[in-house]
This record gives C-alpha cells, sequence and structure tokens, in this order.
C-alpha cells in the first residue's frame, strides 16, 4: 500500500498588532499667568489691554524696565501720550493720574502700575 | 578805550571764576551732604535744592520709621505731596527695593536715588488745566 506523503503546511501566521509603542506625549501647555487687578480708574476694554501687551511684554523682555518701556509705549501710541509704567516685585507708589487711566495689577508674582499724566 | 576794554575782560574773569568757585563749593556740599546720609544718585535732572530736599526728606522718614520696617507706600506719599505743596502738581513717587521705570519728566523735575537700600523714583508732570465748561 502506498504511503501518502503528508504534507504539513504552517498556517500563516497572523501580524499582532503592536499596542505595546508608545505614543508621542502631548506638549503640555503652559500655564496662563495669573491675573489680579488690585486697583483700577479704567474702563475694562482698556484694562484688558494692559493685561495683553503686559503679558506679551514679559514673554518677550526680562528685565523688568524693558517691559515697563514696552507696555508704556504701546499706550503712548493707542491712547495718547503721556503714560508712564512701573514693573516690579517690591514697590509702592503714590501718583496723580487723569480720571479713567489708571491700572495696577499683577502678573504673578510682579506688579505692574500704568497710568496717564501729563 | 583800551584800557575800558582790559578792565571789562579783567571783571568778566574774575566773575567767572566766582561763579565757578560757588559751583565746586555747592557739589562738594552735596557730596559731603550724600555721605553724611548714605545717599546716591543713580540718574537725575533736577536742581540741586530740590534734590537736598527730596534727601532731607526721605532721610527724617527713614529715621522715624522702625528699623528693618519699611513703609514704601507712605514715604513715596510724604514725598509727593510735599514736592507738590512745595514745587506745584503734579509729582509722582514710586519707592522700593525691586522695580523698574519707563516714565516721561517736565524738564528739571526727575530724580532717581537709593536711600540705605532702598530706591526712590520721583518726577514731575506737566498738568493741563481741567476743562470747565
Amino acid at each position: 500500500m502506498s504511503e501518502e506523503a503528508k504534507k504539513n503546511f504552517a498556517g500563516a501566521l497572523t501580524a499582532r498588532p503592536n499596542s505595546d509603542e508608545p505614543k508621542p506625549a502631548p506638549v503640555p501647555a503652559v500655564p496662563p499667568k495669573k491675573v489680579i487687578i488690585k486697583s483700577a480708574d479704567m474702563i475694562p476694554d482698556m484694562q484688558k489691554e494692559a493685561v495683553d501687551i503686559a503679558v506679551a511684554a514679559f514673554e518677550k523682555y526680562n528685565v523688568e524696565k524693558d517691559v515697563a518701556e514696552q507696555i508704556k509705549k504701546e499706550f503712548d501710541k493707542r491712547h495718547g501720550p503721556t503714560w508712564h509704567c512701573i514693573v516690579g516685585r517690591n514697590f509702592g507708589s503714590y501718583v496723580t493720574h487723569e480720571t479713567n487711566h489708571f491700572v495696577y495689577f499683577y502678573l504673578d508674582q510682579k506688579a505692574v502700575l500704568l497710568f496717564k499724566s501729563g | 578805550m583800551e584800557g575800558a576794554e582790559e578792565e571789562l575782560e579783567r571783571r568778566s574773569k574774575f566773575l567767572k571764576s566766582l561763579i565757578q568757585k560757588k559751583k565746586t563749593i555747592e557739589q562738594q556740599e552735596q557730596h559731603d551732604h550724600l555721605q553724611h546720609n548714605n545717599v546716591r544718585v543713580r540718574a537725575c535732572d533736577m536742581p540741586l535744592p530740590l534734590q537736598s530736599r527730596a534727601f532731607r526728606c526721605a532721610r527724617d522718614l527713614l529715621d522715624s520709621m522702625p528699623p528693618k520696617k519699611l513703609d514704601s507706600k507712605r514715604l513715596a506719599l510724604t514725598l509727593k505731596k510735599e514736592f507738590d505743596s512745595s514745587y506745584g502738581p503734579a509729582w509722582h513717587c514710586i519707592v522700593g527695593t525691586s522695580f523698574g521705570s519707563y516714565v516721561t519728566h517736565s524738564l528739571g523735575g526727575f530724580v532717581y536715588f537709593s536711600i540705605d537700600k532702598v530706591y526712590v523714583l520721583l518726577f514731575k508732570t506737566a498738568v493741563e488745566p481741567l476743562d470747565h465748561s
């Protein structure tokens, strides 16, 4: 009797998905700066503008004087002269300002004083 | 005529030397004053008498405060009010140990100095009359 040769083929391997592959972690968003308006005699829109300009200035400059310069010049340009700006961690102040043109706020640990006079 | 010209020249030189001598004395007095009160001028556009006034006012108030207890706002208020009443409005004053600034001031109305470990910025701006309409 003839012996039929057994043909044994290995089954095609099923590709197993590599679920262990790590995905690149999403870049964590920079937490927004904490804003506290301490004192204001200024219309809300202008206050927001001051804060926005200050945030941008802090991102661009490290030296307080440069931040103050940027803010003052931007306000001189947008709302007419003459504005004055003080930026820092530790200071007290006493100033005379035009009505509706004064704001004093904190961006994290830095205080910003912006007012119009003269 | 030549005699008259020579006389004028002599008097002119004498007056110039007198002015220079007075200026030198004033500067020396100012320097001594600053040393004595531990004051250092960082930037200035202000007549000497006003400077001295600011330094004396700051010195007196700091001396009256408890040691190691700086009241920045009170010093700022005191200086601003004294200058407003003595030299006309409007003066502005910033006092602290850590701040930067960018301001526009009137001619002759600006001084930035340190006294002890405190920095003082005192400046004047022009005041426009209120519109009484």
